[in-house]
C-alpha cells in the first residue's frame, strides 16, 4: 500500500526551480532515501510533503491526505525530524516532549515512554543546552514519534554526529521500520542510505536522475568487479562480466596465489558521480 | 481555534520566559523604575505644612475632615472673593464646597467640587495638596466616584499657566508617574516581548516544528497573545498595587488596562510576523516604543497644536487619557465608552492584519 505518492511535484522560488517534476511513491513500512548534494531539492521536497510548502505545480498524497487541501488532517499522521536541531534550548528534555504532547493531545505518560525508548530518561530534567548533538537528535526523534505517526520524515538525521551517535540513530530507524513505520529520509551520506534504505532516489538540481534499490542501481549503473590481493602484496581488479577475467581468477585461486578477494562494485556515490558528473559535497 | 493548543503554547512561553534573563529583565524594568521613582517623589511630597483655604457655606463634613489633616493649616473663608485672595496669596489651594454637597454625595449625585490651585507654589506642595483632596473625597462614599472634581486656577493669566508646563486639570505627580509606568510596561511587553516570542521561534527554527504540528497560524498568534496578555496584566497589576492605584473609577482603569494591553500585544504580534531577526526587533521595537510612549510623556505638558493633533492619532493617547482620568476619578464608565471602543476596534483590526499576514507567509 502506497503511503507517500508524489506526482510531478514542482516548486520554484522567485522563478528559480528548486524541485522539478519529482514523482515517486513509498510503500508502507519502507525506508526510502532521497539522496543528493546540498541544494539538490531534498529539503524542499520534504517541506512540500509535510505541508509546510505549497507546490507550484503537481501534487502529493501522504497517508491518504492531499498535502495542500488536507494539511491539518495530514499533520497528525506524520512525524518530522528537521535538519536543524530545533528544540527549546532553555527548557528541559522532558518539558520539550511535554509541550509536544500537549500540542498533539497525547497522554503525558507517553513522554516518559519515549524518553525511555531513546535512552534519555536520566537526562529528562536537564536543559537541552547541556545535551550533546547525538542526544538532541535522539530527543528530536522521540518528539516526532510521540503521537505514533504512520510516516516519519527524517531530514539529514545523522548530519554532524559522531560514529557512535550515528549508529544509534540508524539502529532506531531500522527498529521503527520493522514496527511498520514508513520512513522517508534525506541524506548525503551514501553509505548510510545503502545500509538503511530499501529504495533510493538520486536528486540533482531538483530532478530525480535515478531511482531503485541500492543493489539494482549498482548493477545497472556500475560494473561487476572483483579485486584480488596476492600473497606478494600486489593486487588486480577483474570483471566478472568478462569470461577471460573469470577464468584467470579461477586459475589464481587454484594456484593458491590469492590472499584475499574483495567485491569492487561501484558505490552509490560513484554511481551518483557517473550520472550527474559531480560529487555529493559539491 | 483549539483552546488546548493555545494554552499549550502560552504555557511553554511563560515557562521559557522565566528562564530567559533578557525577557525577564524587560518585564521587571518598569516595576523597578516605578519603585525607584516612588521612593524619590514620595519623599519630596511628604515634607512641610501648608495653607489651604475653604469656602463652605453648607458646613460640609469634608471641611471637618480637612481640619483633622495634620499637614494642613485650614483657612475657612466666608466669601468667594476671600478665597480668591487667599489662593492668589499664601494658600497652596482653595476648595469651594457647594451648599448641599453632603446630601448630593450621599445620594450618589456626584456633585461638582471646584478646587483652585495656586500654580505659583512648588510642585511638591501642589502634589501633596491634590493627594489630600483625593484621599478625603474618596472616604465620603463607599461605592463609586463621590464627586466630579474640577481643577482650576484663580485669576492667573493663561500664558503663565502654559509657561508652568503643567496641565491644570486633575494633574497628580504620583498618578502621572503611575500612568507613565503602566503605559511603559504594556508597551514594552507588547512591542518588545511579544515580537521576541515569535522571532525567536523563527530564528531557532522551532516555528517549523509548530507548523508541522496540528496547530494553525491563528492558534500560534493566539497563544503568543495569551502569553503577552498574561505578562502585561501581571506587571500592570503589580504596578497598580505598588502605587496604590486602586482608586478613582477603577472599572474604567481595569477596562483601559485590559484593552490597552490587548492592543499593544496585537501590535507586537504584527511586528513579530513581519520581522525575522533579533537585530530587526531591537531596531524596530525602539522606534515603535518611542512612538507609542510619546502620549504618556507629553500628557503632562501642553504641546503645540500640531503635535497635539498628531499625538491624537496614536491609540495610546486615548489609553493615557483614560488612565489619567480614571485613576483620578474624573471619568465615568459612560464617558469612557467611546475611547474604550476605539481601542477595542483598533485591537480587532490589528488582529485581523496579523492573521492575514501569517496566512500569506504560511506556505
Amino acid at each position: 500500500m502506497k503511503t507517500i505518492e508524489a506526482i510531478n511535484l514542482n516548486r520554484a522560488f522567485n522563478g528559480r526551480k528548486a524541485v522539478e517534476d519529482v514523482s515517486f511513491s513509498v510503500e508502507e513500512g519502507e525506508i526510502f532515501g532521497l539522496l543528493g548534494p546540498n541544494g539538490a531539492g531534498k529539503t524542499t521536497t520534504i517541506r512540500m510533503l509535510t505541508g509546510q510548502l505549497r507546490p507550484t505545480a503537481g501534487g502529493a498524497r501522504v497517508a491518504g491526505c492531499d498535502v495542500v487541501r488536507e494539511r491539518q488532517a495530514l499533520k497528525s499522521q506524520i512525524g518530522v525530524v528537521f535538519e536543524y536541531q530545533n528544540l527549546y534550548e532553555r527548557m528541559t528534555g522532558g518539558e520539550n516532549l511535554l509541550f509536544a504532547a500537549r500540542l498533539y493531545g497525547c497522554d503525558p505518560g507517553r513522554v516518559r515512554e519515549m524518553m525511555e525508548k531513546v535512552g534519555l530518561t536520566d537526562r529528562a530534567k536537564d536543559p537541552i543546552r547541556s545535551y550533546s548533538n547525538g542526544m538532541k537528535q535522539r530527543l528530536l526523534i522521540a518528539r516526532a514519534l510521540l503521537h505514533r505517526p504512520r510516516i516519519l520524515f527524517l531530514d539529514e538525521p545523522t548530519k554532524g554526529l559522531d560514529p557512535t551517535a550515528s549508529r544509534q540513530i540508524r539502529d532506531l530507524v531500522t527498529e521503527l521500520a520493522a514496527q511498520g513505520v514508513t520512513i522517508l529520509l534525506t541524506t548525503h551520506y551514501m553509505e548510510e542510505a545503502d545500509q538503511l534504505c530499501r529504495r533510493v532516489a538520486f536528486l540533482n538540481e531538483g530532478r530525480i536522475v535515478a531511482m531503485d534499490t541500492p543493489q539494482k542501481l549498482k548493477v545497472s549503473h556500475g560494473q561487476r568487479l572483483v579485486r584480488a590481493v596476492f600473497k606478494d602484496g600486489s593486487d588486480r581488479t577483474v570483471s566478472l562480466d568478462n569470461p577471460a577475467d573469470g577464468k584467470q581468477l579461477g586459475e589464481w585461486a587454484a594456484r593458491g596465489d590469492i590472499l584475499t578477494v574483495h567485491s569492487a562494485e561501484a558505490t552509490l556515490e560513484q554511481i551518483f558521480i557517473r550520472l550527474t558528473g559531480k560529487g555529493l559535497d559539491e | 481555534m483549539n483552546a488546548r493548543t493555545i494554552l499549550a503554547i502560552a504555557w511553554k512561553d511563560i515557562l521559557d520566559a522565566i528562564k530567559n534573563r533578557y525577557l525577564l529583565m524587560s518585564l521587571i524594568l518598569p516595576i523597578g523604575l516605578s519603585f525607584l521613582f516612588q521612593l524619590i517623589f514620595g519623599g519630596v511630597a511628604n515634607t512641610g505644612k501648608f495653607r489651604v483655604s475653604v469656602y463652605d457655606p453648607g458646613h460640609s463634613r469634608l471641611t471637618a475632615q480637612l481640619r483633622d489633616v495634620e499637614t494642613l493649616t485650614l483657612v475657612e473663608v466666608d466669601s468667594l472673593d476671600a478665597l480668591n485672595e487667599e489662593v492668589a496669596g499664601d494658600s497652596v489651594g482653595g476648595i469651594i464646597i457647594p451648599a448641599n454637597f453632603d446630601a448630593d454625595v450621599d445620594l450618589g449625585k456626584q456633585p461638582e467640587l471646584t478646587v483652585y490651585l495656586n500654580i505659583r507654589k512648588a510642585g511638591g506642595e501642589l502634589a501633596v495638596f491634590r493627594d489630600i483632596v483625593y484621599q478625603q473625597v474618596w472616604t465620603m462614599r463607599e461605592e463609586g466616584a463621590p464627586v466630579r472634581l474640577v481643577w482650576t486656577t484663580t485669576d492667573v493669566p493663561e500664558d503663565e499657566i502654559a509657561e508652568s508646563g503643567i496641565r491644570k486639570e486633575g494633574f497628580r505627580m504620583d498618578f502621572y508617574l503611575l500612568v507613565m509606568f503602566l503605559v511603559m510596561s504594556l508597551t514594552m511587553t507588547g512591542s518588545f516581548v511579544v515580537p521576541l516570542l515569535l522571532v525567536e521561534e523563527k530564528e531557532k527554527h522551532t516555528m517549523e516544528f509548530l507548523l508541522v504540528a496540528p496547530v494553525t497560524p491563528a492558534e500560534i498568534a493566539a497563544g503568543k497573545a495569551v502569553t503577552g496578555l498574561a505578562y502585561s496584566l501581571l506587571s500592570a497589576g503589580m504596578l497598580i498595587l505598588l502605587n496604590k492605584g486602586i482608586s478613582g473609577s477603577w472599572p474604567v482603569t481595569l477596562l483601559a488596562v485590559v484593552l490597552g494591553a490587548l492592543f499593544l500585544v496585537m501590535a507586537g504580534l504584527l511586528m513579530g510576523t513581519l520581522l525575522h531577526t533579533m537585530m530587526q526587533i531591537n531596531t524596530w521595537s525602539t522606534i515603535v516604543m518611542m512612538v507609542l510612549l510619546a502620549p504618556s510623556w507629553l500628557s503632562v505638558l501642553q504641546p503645540p497644536a500640531l503635535i497635539d493633533k498628531i499625538i491624537r492619532l496614536i491609540p495610546t493617547f486615548y489609553l493615557v487619557e483614560l488612565l489619567n482620568q480614571s485613576l483620578t476619578g474624573t471619568v465615568a464608565l459612560s464617558d469612557a465608552a467611546w475611547r474604550l471602543g476605539l481601542i477595542a476596534v483598533s485591537t480587532l483590526v490589528m488582529f485581523g492584519i496579523v492573521i492575514w499576514v501569517m496566512r500569506r507567509q504560511e506556505t
